[in-house]
């Protein structure tokens, strides 16, 4: 590690303080674990406009993990890569569906796209054309789910509100097997990663049943009841476990286990609409390792991590809408989130970790593109002068840091001379309210700024009237400000009776105060009927906007006092009223 | 008895001859620092009071460069020459009358022995003549007089020269000339080559329009420099032409020639040419030239350095010490000068670049403010485990010193602004609870005209590490805009209790949790955990009980008892005549003591479990300190006007120590200077015990007395006749830094350390005979053939002998 010292002891003994505004006190927020980091590091981008509630999100598993959406009677293909460069149009869209699209599946490879519909028809796209190669129609009734099996390129798996399981040969356009036993709607299902003979389906009847395809009578080999219409179902990455959604609760079954309940997560406030597998990375001891996650997301706008290892959700994220479906990519780096009114929440990761989920092995990423030659380094350039400095420290270098240097402001610098009255100009001329502020309260522990303010020609006093027309009745500055404009005015009668611009100044700040009084007067009948009737209070309390601190706080009766007083000296005896009051 | 927090700037301090320390005149003693480390090596004590002057005796040869010999000059009349490596003192010199300044202008002219002709040394001193009272004005007591130090007698009735007040005399490089300022005159005298006693010395004035402050000769030439009270400098060259030099026999007819072109020189006076720079604003204190003369340095109250060079007037700044500068001393190393400041801190300058390697930082002096704002403590808080005390300086720093071991430890800017005089930001109180880890301080920005005040709550936390606060919380007007009288600690340290005027009390309450990224990290935050009021009376004092539980808080003239945690009053305690100013639980006993002052000062004793006043006393204390475990307590009170002068001489203040139970005071101690005192319980903590010991016994608290300047006294409250508290300085750390920088001679300078010689291997028991303490008296004893062989027994006798004589000598 190379020996960072500082520079020799600077001459100075007194430092240099700047004019800093005075603090503000920050909402006090919990401290961030490096989960919820993580996923906060997910950079937003909203696609909106999709007409409607988006029935299905999917990624490609090969790169560069396009996602297609499934939205009304159309699907749309979006690139990730265009996503953090803020384009939000789709790259392609198809739109040969006659009724709602129901669900969407990738095959393992990403060239073809299965899509059902309400129809209870079951296409196949090719990616790149998008022509629909094969159609398949057996369902009598609204496919719910279409899904390729994880090792399987030959064969498709669907089901309906027909309450039958569908096994296809894709090629022949044939069927392969018709699987009963659901007594309600099918709605969801996830194909066995380790195996391409077991699926599992969920179905409203409350249960999910796993099958598998070798099984000769077709009747499920295993059963297990969710105790909720079942809204989603996915095997989890080793193939062991499953979870499933369904009412506000995700449970967790072990399928080798015989279909133990092993956990039931039920921090979502409305139904759990979707569930997938997410990935944290972790580091442990200095070791980076992925950690799988389940993301679900409900109704309730809630996004939920939950790790599974530890039986705990790490991290909730709010949206604006009831959520509908949600999607992790391959690689880590996107997840995205579809609502109800037609809205996918994308975030995207920066980073250029190639990491995949373990389902497909990856060959070769758009990453990998070689970054352009940097060029050779000529004494025309500019960097040529930098070069080098960008040097890391080598073990046993000793570092010297220089002492930070100060940057002062014009302000500062007029104030170290003395030049009071320089000062305040300069820093009125800012248009930084809390520095003026800042100035206004350095100058008067040094006990000049009524000298300032009466040795101000009219130019600058117009420039001091504007800001104190804007801010004077702010409840933050308003001990200082109110005090100061009375002197103000006090002091410099003569020469605003003298200047028409002057006294423009002077009635937007009259505007502005009496605009103040009359939202005080309004806090102030609030906080009466409150006082009388308790129940009133629970009213406003009730409705969220208004709460009590804060009235109080905005209603200082030194501000009060203040600003009646004044709308007194500009001779409006109309508002006399409001003395008695307070 | 430890005293400490002197002056360390009240005259010019010296350096040695090689440079390696610096002697510093505090009070009653001189201090001996090391250059290297800004730490204490020794100090001379001897003198009974104030040391005015310390001389170093320059090395007569090069070799002599090691030898370590001084005079000091003080208040008490006495002259001293002493050996400051050892030190010891060599030779007391009494002349009966108090000695302002004094100079030995002659060393380099006293002749070595060896010609066999001891020549005199003559010293020239400022002396006040307290004798002729009655005969003489008062205005001329003060007198130069020239002192035989070889005879140890003043020199018969010569008197050089009378002034009004006592001068500080100043004496040129050469030792050829010395000279004072008298208001607008400057006096030189011109030394004589031989040493006689009565041989006359000469003496020339030059004359200015203003007050003069401070002057100084160039090292080689005829020049004298010398600032004046607005800023100016004036250099004068070739004084003393007419004057001195017709001594030694020049022709007249030269100097007519030089009379006739003198610019500058104001009248007659005696100079060939006088020249004026005015860069200061403000009275020049500090005028010395280089050692090779070609430059001038300069200071006063800006506390800017300046450098002019002395051919074309060209200047060079050392800006922003801080605080006005009153000496510059330069040192025989030429890389090495210091400069000491008005806030009691000696810096030590890197020559030519002038950056400040050390720093030796004595306690800061009390700062004064105008009596226009109510609540204002003395600032003073004490950390009771650690013996630290946290004092308020001028330029809005809390400094915090170490009571043991006499030296600042560390400073905490509390309020971001750089000083300036007229300015009216106060920081008006500060608090450190019991651990001293954290620390409350209030400060308060007057308002102009009634605009822009602001009062600040400031919460600190110490690093677990370093011990330097940091600031956790503001917070911006706590009790809206009315001033805070009393900020207090909780025992616990989570809680802290802060009182208005304004008629209510606040309670904030530390939420701390822990960040752990890089490192741990501690973070604290305050909120206000309740409000109290009583009356709508102003809250003037408040106090935690030792176990926490109770909270008294002062309304006013009443006492009010709370409940911290739950806000619940509990009680409410008679009535004083006047405002309650100071409020203490005494240790773990059930007594509340309660201070008022004003017209009707008060102390009184409150029994808690009969809730009615014990005791009290219409005496006007200034300070009230109980230790946290034990059932007495210590006030100090500043005495009447009346009683000053009759009982007690120069005293103005007592301090009392009570029993809580018994009116009857155990022990009274006088003292001065007790207006802004502050006392407090130190305990002394077991590291520390082998230092501090009374009588062989180490006590368990010590009690800390600081008077308004700032200097303060340790002792042991309980030890009735032993006064004497011996403390062994840290002579470990102190000597061991001044030998590694103590440049390295001969073989060690070839070959570095030599190898600590190992004392364990001749004291393994290899003769096994004589185990007892006093080997000589069984050595020899026993058969002769059980005798180990002569040649270790007598080695090992001999080493017996010499461990006895070494024992002796402790």
């Amino acid at each position: 590690m190379a020996e960072i010292r500082a520079e020799e002891p600077a001459s100075t003994i007194s430092k240099t303080f700047l004019i800093k505004p005075k603090l503000k006190s920050k909402p006090r927020s919990l401290p961030q674990t490096p989960e919820s980091k993580y996923w906060s590091s997910f950079k937003s981008t909203k696609i909106p406009n999709l007409v409607s509630s988006i029935s299905s999100l999917s990624f490609s598993p090969s790169p560069p993990h396009l996602f297609a959406t499934a939205y009304s009677t159309s699907v749309s293909l979006f690139s990730p890569l265009s996503l953090s460069d803020g384009d939000v149009s789709p790259s392609s869209t198809i739109s040969s569906f006659s009724d709602v699209v129901s669900s969407i599946a990738f095959r393992n490879d990403g060239l073809l796209l299965a899509a059902s519909d309400l129809s209870g028809l079951i296409q196949v796209f090719d990616v790149k054309t998008r022509t629909p190669l094969r159609r398949l129609r057996s369902h009598t009734r609204p496919v719910r789910f279409v899904k390729y099996p994880v090792l399987d390129k030959l064969h498709l798996l669907s089901g309906g509100d027909d309450a039958v399981v569908k096994f296809w040969d894709v090629a022949g356009e044939s069927l392969v097997l018709d699987l009963m036993g659901h007594k309600d709607y099918v709605r969801c299902s996830d194909c066995s990663p380790v195996s391409p003979d077991l699926f599992v389906t969920g179905s409203y009847d409350h249960t999910v049943k796993v099958w598998d395809v070798r099984v000769e009578n077709s009747r499920s080999v295993l059963e297990v009841n969710h105790g909720k219409p079942v809204e989603d179902v996915i095997y989890l990455p080793s193939g062991g476990l499953i979870a499933t959604a369904g009412g506000n609760s995700v449970k967790l079954w072990d399928l080798i286990g015989g279909g133990r309940m092993v956990y039931s997560m039920e921090s979502h406030n409305k139904t759990v609409t979707s569930i997938c597998v997410g990935r944290v990375r972790k580091e442990n001891d200095g070791a980076e390792s992925m950690e799988d996650r389940i993301l679900s997301v409900g109704l309730d706008g809630y996004m939920k991590v939950f790790d599974f290892g530890n039986m705990k959700v790490t991290h909730s994220m709010r949206f604006p809408a009831p959520l509908m479906s949600v999607s992790f990519s391959p690689d880590c780096r996107t997840r995205v989130i579809g609502t109800s009114n037609g809205i996918i929440f994308a975030g995207r990761r920066k980073g250029k970790e190639n990491v995949e989920s373990g389902r497909v092995g990856n060959v070769l990423g758009f990453e990998s593109i070689s970054e352009p030659e940097r060029r050779v380094l000529r004494p025309t350039y500019f960097r040529y002068f930098h070069r080098g400095q960008s040097e890391k420290p080598t073990e046993g270098d000793y570092l010297v840091m220089r002492n930070k240097k100060i940057k002062l402001a014009e302000h500062d610098k007029l104030l170290k001379k003395f030049r009071h009255k320089d000062a305040l100009v300069s820093v009125l001329s800012r248009k930084n309210r809390e520095n003026v502020v800042a100035v206004m309260e350095e100058l008067v522990a040094r006990k000049k700024l009524l000298k300032c303010v009466s040795n101000l020609d009219s130019d600058e006093l117009g420039l001091l009237l504007t800001f104190l027309s804007k801010n004077a009745t702010m409840p933050r500055y308003s001990s200082l400000l109110m005090g100061l404009t009375k002197k103000v005015i006090e002091t410099r009668v003569e020469d605003i009776r003298n200047s028409d611009a002057l006294k423009g100044h002077i009635r937007n700040l009259k505007r502005s105060i009496e605009e103040e009084l009359r939202i005080q007067h309004s806090l102030q009948e609030i906080q009466d009927l409150g006082t009388s009737r308790a129940s009133l209070v629970n009213l406003f309390r009730g409705l969220g906007n208004i709460h009590l601190p804060s009235l109080q706080t905005s209603l200082t009766p030194a501000a009060l006092l203040t600003s009646a007083s004044l709308i007194l000296m500009f001779g409006n005896k109309s508002r006399m009223v409001f003395v008695n009051f307070f | 008895m430890m005293r400490g927090g002197r002056s360390l700037v009240s005259s010019p301090p010296a350096f040695s001859n090689d440079a390696k320390k610096l002697l510093v005149c505090t009070s009653n003693t001189v201090s001996v620092f090391s250059t290297v480390t800004g730490l204490l090596i020794t100090s001379l004590e001897g003198h009974t009071a104030l040391v005015t002057s310390v001389i170093v005796v320059p090395p007569s040869n090069p070799a002599a460069k090691v030898l370590c010999y001084c005079w000091t000059a003080s208040l008490d009349g006495t002259i001293r020459y002493w050996d400051f490596s050892l030190p010891e003192l060599m030779k007391t010199i009494d002349i009966r009358m108090p000695i302002f300044s004094m100079v030995i202008p002659s060393f380099l002219d006293v002749p070595a022995e060896e010609n066999g002709k001891h020549q005199d040394l003559f010293a020239y001193v400022s002396i006040e003549d307290t004798k002729e009272t009655q005969e003489r004005t008062k205005a001329s007591r003060r007198q130069i007089r020239k002192c035989n130090l070889s005879k140890s007698r003043l020199v018969g009735r010569l008197i050089l020269g009378e002034t009004r007040k006592p001068e500080v005399l100043t004496v040129s490089p050469s030792g050829k000339f010395f000279g004072i300022r008298n208001k607008c005159k400057l006096h030189i005298w011109k030394v004589l080559d031989q040493g006689s006693e009565r041989a006359a010395v000469r003496k020339i004035t030059l004359h200015h329009t203003k007050k003069i402050t401070v002057i100084a000769f160039h090292p080689t030439q005829r020049i004298i420099a010398a600032g004046d009270v607005t800023g100016r400098i004036l250099t004068w060259r070739g004084f003393g032409n007419r004057a001195f030099a017709a001594s030694n026999g020049v022709a007249d007819q030269k100097l007519i020639n030089v009379q006739e072109d003198k610019p500058g020189v104001r009248d007659n006076d005696d100079a060939d040419s006088c020249s004026t720079w005015h860069w200061h604003s403000a009275e020049v204190n500090v005028l010395s030239f280089s050692s090779d003369g070609s430059y001038l340095y300069s200071g006063g109250k800006e506390g800017v350095l300046v450098v002019w060079q002395l051919d074309t007037g060209k200047k060079k700044f050392l800006p922003r010490i801080g605080s006005p500068l009153l000496y510059f001393i330069d040192s025989p190393d030429p890389t090495l000068s210091s400069i000491s400041c008005a806030d009691n801190q000696i810096h030590l300058l890197k020559m030519p670049s002038m950056g400040i390697l050390k720093t030796i930082s004595g306690i800061k002096a009390p700062c004064f403010y105008p009596d226009i704002y109510e609540g204002l403590g003395n600032g003073i808080a004490f950390d009771q485990t650690a013996g630290i005390v946290a004092v308020r300086t001028e330029n809005y720093c809390i400094q915090f010193y170490s009571l043991f071991d006499d030296r600042g430890v560390s400073e905490v800017q509390v309020c971001e602004r750089n000083h300036q005089p007229g300015d009216d930001v106060i920081v008006t109180s500060v608090a450190l609870s019991i651990d001293g880890s954290l620390m409350s301080t209030s400060e308060v920005k007057l308002a102009e005209e009634g605009i822009g005040g602001l009062v600040c709550l400031k919460f600190w936390d110490a690093g677990s590490q370093n011990k330097e606060f940091s600031l956790s919380t503001i917070v911006y007007e706590p009790h809206r805009d009315a001033g805070i009288s009393a900020v207090k600690f909780h025992p616990s340290g989570n809680m802290v209790v802060s009182s208005s005027f304004g008629g209510d009390f606040k309670v904030w309450k530390c939420n701390h949790d822990v960040i752990q990224n890089d490192q741990m990290r501690q973070n604290f935050s305050w909120t206000c955990h309740s409000v109290g009021s009583y009356k709508k009376k102003p809250m003037t004092a408040a106090a935690f009980s030792a176990d926490g539980s109770v909270l008294a808080v002062a309304a006013e003239t009443l006492i009010t008892l709370w409940n911290p945690y739950k806000n619940v009053l509990l009680a409410v305690l008679g009535e004083t005549l006047t405002p309650i100013v100071n409020l203490s639980f005494v240790g773990k006993s059930d007594n509340l003591v309660a201070a008022s002052c004003g017209s009707n000062p008060q102390l009184s004793v409150w029994n808690m479990s009969k809730l009615s006043v014990s005791w009290s006393y219409k005496l006007h204390i200034e300070a009230v300190a109980s230790a946290v475990d034990l059932s007495s307590f210590a006030a100090l009170v500043l005495l009447p006007e009346s009683s000053k002068k009759t009982t007690f001489k120069g005293m103005d203040g007592v301090i009392l120590l009570f029993n809580a139970t018994d009116p009857v005071p155990t022990v009274i101690w006088s003292v001065r200077k007790a207006k802004g005192g502050a006392l407090c319980f130190v305990q002394v903590n077991p590291s520390s015990v082998e230092e501090i010991s009374i009588d062989g016994k180490a006590p368990e608290v010590l009690l800390a007395y600081m008077n308004g300047d700032h200097e303060y006294v340790l002792f042991d409250p309980y030890c009735k006749d032993a006064r004497e508290v011996s403390v062994s300085q840290k002579e470990g750390l102190a000597a061991h830094d001044h030998k590694g920088q103590a440049g390295q001679y001969g073989y060690a300078s070839i070959y570095g350390e030599l190898p600590e010689f190992d004392r364990k291997r001749p004291e393994a028991p290899w003769v096994p005979s004589f185990p007892s303490d006093r080997p000589w008296e069984t050595i020899f004893s026993g058969s002769s053939h059980n005798l180990p062989p002569l040649t270790k027994l007598c080695s090992a006798f001999l080493e017996s002998l010499l461990e006895k004589r070494t024992a002796a000598a402790e």
